[in-house]
């Protein structure tokens, strides 16, 4: 009985965290779109949130990875598991609470490794996952989609650099509603996928799956709803913050910028790397930007996105370490959840309410 | 060891499918644009050959370009 309460907790709050992924993520999916002028808002937001939901269906390869690469399933605990959530979502309250663009995919990854070697030790982290599957791939995929979008648009430009602007902008518009659907498609499909992860391993920890188990069928549904219902619910806020953040961009660079960051998303979602989407969208855009004229993009951004890389694995995964020995201190049962879901909730309301006074930017992912 | 080969091979793999399909698309796509442009100049040159053929030109990059977009969608959802 104990342990379905706390499988409850933790199914509630993965779904919670999958929701303000995507409420965070919206204006990282639409705002090129958006800013070149590709798409009115409401069609922009509209279709990142059914693509967002069409594409956590396609592939199973990140949720594979977080249920079974990162930590050892077979001595996690739903406790565990919950008390990953916490340190990911306290860490991305906090860094959007001082404005750090932090990546929520990787706050998740370091809260649940956290609260694993509190709990077990070290001997629950799969070393060579956490370095291979998330590590290496994290740093990497940035880079490939700024070096990917810069050698685009570079291209692009000799090739339609002497013909009529009109032509040219309406043309890279229209591509970009397919490489805006592209890009929501690719988010939701990688972001979406880490939830339906962190939900398996809840149930394999629990014992209503058996080991090695792929998500099933109503894990993915709710996942695909929750980051649907968040990017629909999150563009209004949002959207004029990040619209020009890095760099004021042309159509072309828009759909450089977008396809580039879903060919690396997509790519490295098929090998099931999960990354921060919205470092590797940021990467790209700046790409894009660099490839046009270097000093147009705010270099300060990227500045600040390597601070928040640095800082998330280790902050989140302390939190989590944290969260499941303030847990663990109520014994095995379900009371520790309980009070640290009701501390979280509280805390998150004043921590909302202060912050949205001001019109704070959200955390990206 | 063998799984950090594995995965470097698959991290090989995505720079480089990366690299084809972010560049492959855009490119392809702008020459679609290009086609366009060209048939818009050469239609109003009177040069009507000259017209069909940037405009076959332009069918065909889209064309292209969707069919990448097909591809890579059907090869993350077939595994």
């Amino acid at each position: 009985m104990s342990s379905d309460v706390i499988l409850v907790i933790v199914v509630g709050t993965a779904l919670a965290f999958d929701f303000t992924n995507g409420f965070h993520d919206t204006a990282n999916v639409v705002a090129t779109s958006i800013s070149t002028g590709a798409a009115r808002p409401s069609v922009a937001i509209g279709l990142a949130a059914l693509l967002n939901f069409v594409g956590a269906f396609i592939s199973i390869s990140v949720a594979a990875t977080v249920a079974k690469d990162v930590v050892d399933a077979e001595v996690i605990t739903p406790t565990i598991v919950f008390a990953g959530l916490i340190g990911a979502i306290a860490w991305n309250l906090i860094t959007w609470s001082v404005g750090l663009p932090s990546s929520s995919s990787h706050a998740l990854i370091g809260g649940v490794v956290g609260s694993a070697v509190a709990a077990v030790g070290f001997d629950a982290v799969i070393a060579e996952g956490l370095v291979g599957k998330v590590l290496i791939p994290a740093v990497v995929a940035p880079i490939l989609a700024l070096a990917a979008a810069g050698i685009a648009i570079g291209v692009v430009y000799r090739i339609v650099g002497r013909q009529r602007p009109g032509v040219v902008t309406r043309g890279f518009r229209f591509g970009q509603l397919i490489s805006g659907g592209l890009l929501a498609l690719a988010h939701g499909t990688n972001d979406a996928q880490k939830t339906m992860g962190v939900i398996t391993l809840a149930l394999i920890a629990n014992g209503t799956l058996a080991a090695e188990s792929d998500p099933p069928t109503w894990v993915i549904v709710a996942s695909a709803a929750a980051i649907a219902l968040g990017t629909y619910s999150g563009g209004w806020r949002i959207i004029r913050t990040t619209g020009t953040r890095i760099i004021k961009m042309d159509a072309a660079q828009g759909f450089s910028a977008q396809g580039a960051g879903a060919a690396v998303i997509l790519a490295s979602t098929n090998f099931g790397f999960p990354l921060s989407t919205t470092h590797v969208i940021n990467g790209g855009v700046m790409g894009a930007g660099a490839g046009k004229r270097v000093s147009a993009v705010r270099w300060g951004v990227a500045g600040n996105i390597v601070v928040a890389w640095l800082l998330t694995l280790p902050a989140a995964a302390a939190i989590g370490a944290l969260a499941y020995g303030f847990t663990a201190i109520f014994g095995s049962g379900a009371l520790g959840p309980v009070l640290v879901t009701l501390m979280s909730l509280s805390l998150i309301a004043v921590i909302f309410t202060r912050r949205s006074r001001r019109g704070a930017p959200l955390p990206v992912s | 060891m063998s799984a950090t080969i594995v995965e470097s091979k698959e991290l090989l793999q995505t720079v480089v499918a990366s690299l084809v399909a972010g560049v492959g698309i855009t490119v392809v796509f702008s020459v679609a644009i290009w086609g366009a442009a060209r048939f818009a100049d050469l239609s109003r040159g009177e040069r009507p050959t000259a017209a069909a053929a940037a405009a076959g030109l332009a069918v065909l990059a889209g064309l292209v370009t969707l069919a990448g977009v097909a591809y890579g969608i059907v090869i993350v959802a077939s595994k």
